[in-house]
């Protein structure tokens, strides 16, 4: 009887935790502005291949995003100048993707350094995802 | 007593060379008295320790450098004061004589007929006063330094970044010519040892030396041990309490502004809050101008961002600070005109530090100050606060 209040408590909190998480309503709102503009569902697979892809022509010291935020997004990363930087994921940082200005003043400033181009909104939307789901 | 008078009529009609005057007593009496013998050997120790971390050991070693320092004025001072109410031989009137005097001592000595002194002769007290007083100034000075290009200490409210960096070069020459007089002064012992058929490096130890036939005789005079504590107490006391009140006090071209709230969370996102003192107006101007390159990437930010950071390092630039870094940090390379890291001075300074420990993990690059200059972002960069973190040691 007590075991089974714990567990149901416990599922409980797990399903709270998860859809406070995915469904942040700040973040939510992001992710479905560049959803909408991109006019295709974000998809979590494509982000985890461009966050892990070497890009081209952006600067030569960081030709991929992982060059600075680590090869783990639920661990943190670092920049060129040893700044640490805080976990992408957003299970780790739960306020990530919460700031439109923010999101939008770092996808343009890093988008142009590794990429040497602004993202689309395809890029950004299935970035989100991917995170959101980390 | 009868001894003193025998040797007071010899005195007055011949003079005895040392090397012929017999002893009295196979006895040793005492002639350095224990304030002495302290003193002496305390300022041989704070005087090394000052030598070892002034010459050799690096910047990180101030602290110790400038507390052996203060030892050593403390001891010059209590000498001093023991030099007016110490027992005979410790007396100023014992040894410190006229211009005359020591000529006739030099001329004698020159001669082979210069007589024994148990206490300084003529020539020793011209070197334990020019001892006492060079080690004065260096002390002096070493303050001047401290608180003009160190900004720390009792002078540093009153003394400019000129004044202290001028002060450097008295005190490296007054250091020299210290360990100069040292030698000198070792020297001396050693050849009057050898005159007077002595030890006086054991005579300092143990303080006692031989009573003989024709030895210069001295006035003698009882030690005021209770009246000297009293005087070197309240030097003491008002001396500590001054110093330590006029290092409380800002030093004189210090940035007391804290650093912008906005300038740190925008440029502190990336790397080391770098204080706006740490470079000159033009370099500022250059590097905002141009965000979207910055050393190797985009950081660029909005127009009013960018404007109103521009604004805040153009006021706090490093034409309107007085420290080592903002003077220094000043004169830039010129293709690199807001490389940090690319000044002469930066360069110099860093010089000695392996690659290895700018690519530690725990440093981290050469742009992060902090990792090393645990006042890195005040812009004061004192010395003292400088520690490599161990993991990063090669």
């Amino acid at each position: 009887m007590k075991l089974k209040s714990v567990s149901i408590a416990l599922a409980a909190l797990v399903v709270a935790a998860t859809v406070a998480v995915a469904a942040n309503p700040a973040r939510q709102a992001i992710l479905d502005g560049y959803a909408a503009k991109a006019g295709s569902q974000p998809s979590a697979a494509r982000g985890k291949a461009f966050f892990f892809a070497t890009h081209s022509g952006g600067k030569p010291d960081a030709t991929s995003c992982t060059a600075c935020h680590g090869q783990d997004p639920r661990k943190g990363g670092r920049t060129r100048a040893g700044k640490p930087i805080e976990p992408m994921a957003v299970s780790v940082t739960p306020s990530r993707f919460t700031d439109a200005a923010k999101v939008e003043k770092w996808f343009g400033r890093n988008c142009k350094t590794v990429l040497g181009r602004a993202c689309t909104a395809v890029e950004k939307a299935d970035f989100i995802a991917f995170m959101a789901g980390q | 007593m009868l001894d003193d008078k025998i040797d007071q009529r010899r005195n007055d009609h011949t003079i005895v060379p040392a090397t012929e005057g017999a002893p009295v007593t196979t006895a040793r009496s005492v002639i350095w008295d224990r304030v002495v013998r302290v003193f002496h050997w305390s300022l041989v120790a704070s005087v090394a320790v000052a030598a070892v971390t002034g010459f050799l050991a690096g910047a990180p070693w101030i602290d110790v450098h400038v507390w052996a320092g203060v030892v050593a004025a403390a001891l010059v001072v209590g000498r001093t004061v023991w030099g007016f109410l110490g027992s005979t031989h410790a007396r100023f009137a014992d040894f410190v004589a006229s211009p005359t005097v020591i000529v006739a001592h030099l001329r004698a000595l020159m001669a082979g007929r210069a007589q024994r002194h148990r206490g300084h002769n003529p020539l020793g007290g011209v070197m334990i006063l020019t001892l006492l007083a060079v080690i004065a100034a260096i002390v002096v000075s070493g303050g001047l330094v401290l608180g003009g290009t160190e900004k720390a200490g009792p002078l540093a409210f009153v003394t400019t970044f000129a004044v202290g960096a001028a002060a450097r070069g008295v005190h490296e020459v007054l250091a020299f010519v210290l360990i100069g007089l040292i030698v000198l002064h070792v020297a001396g012992a050693v050849f009057e040892s050898g005159r007077t058929r002595e030890n006086l490096v054991r005579a300092m130890v143990d303080g006692r030396k031989q009573i003989r036939r024709g030895d210069h005789l001295s006035q003698e005079k009882p030690a005021r041990p209770l009246f000297a504590a009293g005087v070197a107490g309240i030097l003491f006391i008002a001396a500590a309490a001054t110093i330590a009140m006029l290092s409380q006090r800002p030093g004189l071209g210090v940035p007391v502004a804290k650093v912008d709230t906005f300038y740190a969370a925008e440029c502190g996102a990336c790397h080391t809050t770098y204080h706006p003192s740490l470079l000159p107006r033009a370099s500022w101007a250059a590097l905002t101008a141009n965000l979207a390159d910055h050393f190797g990437e985009d950081a660029s930010l909005d127009q009013a961002a960018t404007a109103r950071i521009a604004d805040y390092l153009a006021a706090n630039a490093a034409e309107t600070a007085d420290t080592l870094a903002a003077n220094r940090l000043r004169r830039v390379d010129a293709a690199k005109p807001f490389t940090i890291t690319a000044t002469p001075f930066w360069r110099r300074r860093h010089a000695d530090i392996a690659d290895a420990v700018f690519a530690s993990k725990a440093v981290g690059g050469r742009g992060n100050c902090a990792a090393c200059h645990a006042d890195a972002q005040s812009g004061r960069f004192y010395p003292g606060n400088i520690r490599i973190p161990t993991e990063a040691r090669p």
